[in-house]
């Protein structure tokens, strides 16, 4: 397992590039026939039914649906944080099932990037040293943490914030510096659950504009699951869920 | 970002928690540091006070090991002062003192009461023991060749004879023979053990040898030895002198002697042992709890940590990073109170009562024992690690989602 490299160039501008900006064919993520049950009381209560859907490098991708239809579901099982009751899934083409829990922790690191809805900030780091934390886990030397870590709240809008504690930040403020920590380790994909669910329509609009950006700019790719309608409106591919099965999955051009 | 890091991060956020957890330990750590002094002074003290009861050393004939005697210095060494000198010119050796021991009857020629008597070389007696300070009326015996004896208070009682009285002294000689000497109340000691006090009578190795019609024998020279000298070499050039001038002895240390020593030792042990064992299931039982605390409401934390590549047993470390934190950090703050409060202590002129078996009470003197002030270091750390254990094995293995939606 490769080190995602951090210390690729990265400049203040949201618009400079660490992948190629362009919608690659190999997929990221493959899942193929995805189940998972949860057990509520006495019943078993199914989330996803034999989900299959494959991610490729600098998709823009919407997962949207109803409450219970399985898209915070299938955001865990893509990253890494939950294990399927059955199916299979590939990330960068390798088979992921057999991995201990270390390994999964490795390829967390290196390959994904979380946001979450209530952001999810460590309390007692700064801005800064929140976006160093990532890079910290895979041995990035200080000075190189340092700096990629102002660059990237710099191309946040957050330079000024960078030695400010996660208290003291608005919920924007807060979402960027996700989004910053979440691109720490150039990830291939970023997974976001609602990120704007606790923000208001003007941050949110402003939150998405950046992720858009990064996306295009970096060749980042970003999968939501979201209920919001100015995330789906700016995917270039949304998925919608049903009772944990796809029922469409439309491409944009 | 090392786990000490975020751990320090952690604790400096619960600020006050981690205060009232770090002033646990630090009671613990202190309670141990003076408790170990509190023990070390009391040993001390009983191993002075028994070295000087018994000697370092006691050189008796070989046969002495072997069975307690059937007739008055049965086993008894000849030719004693020679033995003396030769002993004395040991290397390391400080002091011989004769003594014998013997029973008998004390009359005031009205009553007579039995006593177990000792005859000492009292000049040197009183300087290398603290037999002086048992003196309550009169003094202790002056010179050798004088008439003089030093009863036990209960004995005197029993005789009803004061300092400056005559009494006759009875035994029986080690040929069988009753014989009788006068002898002159010139002390009254207390003993403080009763049994002993009613039956303590100590006289001049002059006076016994012609009560017990045997010049030059003695049950036995008792040993004290310079500072610092090594008690088995001495032991072994005693022996090794000795012998080779004809003297069939063996020797037998302090530690043989006073198996009252280590009775005693025990017992402290015991206790001390036990109160450290409960100071040490408070202390756990207070970090578990406070442990126990963060993990559940840093769960969210915990699962936000994982998500982003932190392995288990890094969030493992991190807790128990923070144990360790505290843990150092209080044993420092308690060994401030520890030094704090042995100065006060020290400086109150407080008496304690005797430990077992001793005649006095001794002012309070707790000593600076680093061998304590290490064994709470490690206890506090130990304890703390064994408290944050669990918690943190908890933490590392809740399951990530789960932490994620954690409220």
């Amino acid at each position: 397992m490769t080190v995602a490299d951090p210390g690729a160039q990265v400049s203040g501008s949201v618009g400079s590039g660490e992948r190629s900006p362009s919608v690659g064919s190999a997929p990221l993520l493959a899942a193929r026939k995805l189940t998972r049950s949860y057990r509520l009381g006495a019943s078993v209560v199914p989330a996803l039914r034999d989900l299959s859907i494959e991610i490729l490098e600098g998709e823009f991708v919407a997962i949207q649906g109803p409450s219970g239809s399985g898209k915070t579901t299938l955001l865990n099982l893509l990253g890494l944080l939950d294990r399927p009751d059955g199916g299979t899934l590939h990330v960068g083409g390798e088979d992921v099932h057999a991995l201990s829990e270390n390994a999964r922790s490795d390829l967390r690191r290196d390959r994904f990037g979380f946001v979450f809805q209530t952001f999810n900030l460590i309390p007692v780091l700064s801005a800064r040293e929140n976006v160093a934390y990532p890079m910290a886990l895979a041995g990035v030397p200080a000075d190189r943490q340092r700096q990629r870590s102002e660059e990237l709240l710099a191309a946040v809008g957050l330079s000024e914030k960078s030695g400010v504690r996660p208290d003291l930040l608005s919920g924007g403020q807060r979402q960027r510096v996700a989004i910053a920590r979440a691109l720490a380790n150039s990830p291939a994909v970023v997974l976001a659950d609602e990120p704007t669910a606790n923000l208001d329509s003007v941050t949110a609009e402003e939150i998405l504009d950046l992720m858009r950006d990064l996306n295009t700019g970096r060749g980042v790719a970003f999968l939501f699951a979201t209920h919001d309608p100015r995330v789906v409106s700016r995917a270039k591919r949304v998925v919608s869920l049903q009772d944990g099965r796809t029922v469409s999955d439309e491409r944009r051009p | 970002m090392s786990a000490l890091f975020l751990a320090a991060r952690n604790l400096l956020r619960q600020r006050r928690r981690s205060i009232l957890l770090g002033a646990v330990v630090a009671f613990g750590f202190a309670a141990f540091a003076l408790a170990g002094g509190f023990i070390a002074q009391t040993f001390e003290a009983l191993k002075e006070g028994t070295i000087r009861s018994v000697g370092h050393i006691q050189v008796v004939d070989r046969r002495a090991l072997k069975g307690a005697e059937e007739t008055t210095l049965e086993h008894g060494l000849v030719s004693a002062t020679r033995a003396r000198t030769i002993a004395a010119g040991v290397p390391g050796v400080d002091a011989v003192l004769p003594r014998i021991e013997f029973v008998g009857l004390a009359t005031n020629g009205a009553r007579s009461v039995p006593y177990l008597g000792v005859g000492v070389d009292p000049q040197p007696e009183a300087a290398a023991t603290a037999v002086r300070e048992l003196v309550v009326a009169g003094t202790y015996l002056q010179a050798d060749g004088l008439d003089g004896v030093v009863l036990g208070t209960g004995l005197a009682s029993s005789l009803g004879v004061k300092t400056g009285q005559s009494v006759t002294l009875l035994a029986t000689t080690p040929d069988g023979s009753l014989n009788a000497v006068d002898a002159v109340v010139v002390g009254l000691a207390d003993v403080r053990i009763k049994e002993l006090n009613d039956r303590y009578l100590v006289g001049g190795v002059g006076l016994i040898w012609r009560l017990l019609q045997s010049p030059e024998v003695v049950s036995k020279l008792v040993v004290f030895l310079e500072p610092n000298a090594d008690e088995a070499i001495v032991a072994r050039r005693l022996t090794e002198s000795l012998n080779a001038a004809g003297y069939p002895v063996a020797t037998r240390n302090w530690r043989e002697l006073a198996v009252f020593y280590g009775q005693v030792k025990l017992l402290y042990v015991g206790i001390f042992g036990f109160v450290g064992g409960v100071l040490v299931v408070i202390v756990i039982l207070a970090a578990a709890i406070v442990m126990t605390m963060a993990v559940t409401e840093r769960t969210r934390e915990i699962g936000t940590l994982r998500a982003l590549g932190t392995r288990p047993a890094a969030v493992r470390r991190m807790f128990l990073a923070e144990a360790l934190l505290i843990a150092l950090a209080g044993c420092a703050a308690g060994a401030l109170v520890a030094l704090a409060a042995r100065a006060v202590l020290n400086a109150s002129g407080i008496i304690l009562p005797p430990p077992p078996g001793a005649t006095h009470g001794m002012p309070i003197n707790v000593r600076l024992y680093p061998l304590a002030y290490a064994a709470g270091l490690l206890a506090m750390v130990g304890t703390m690690t064994a408290a944050a254990y669990f918690p943190a094995r908890r933490a590392a293995r809740v399951p990530i989602v789960e932490a994620l939606s954690h409220v």
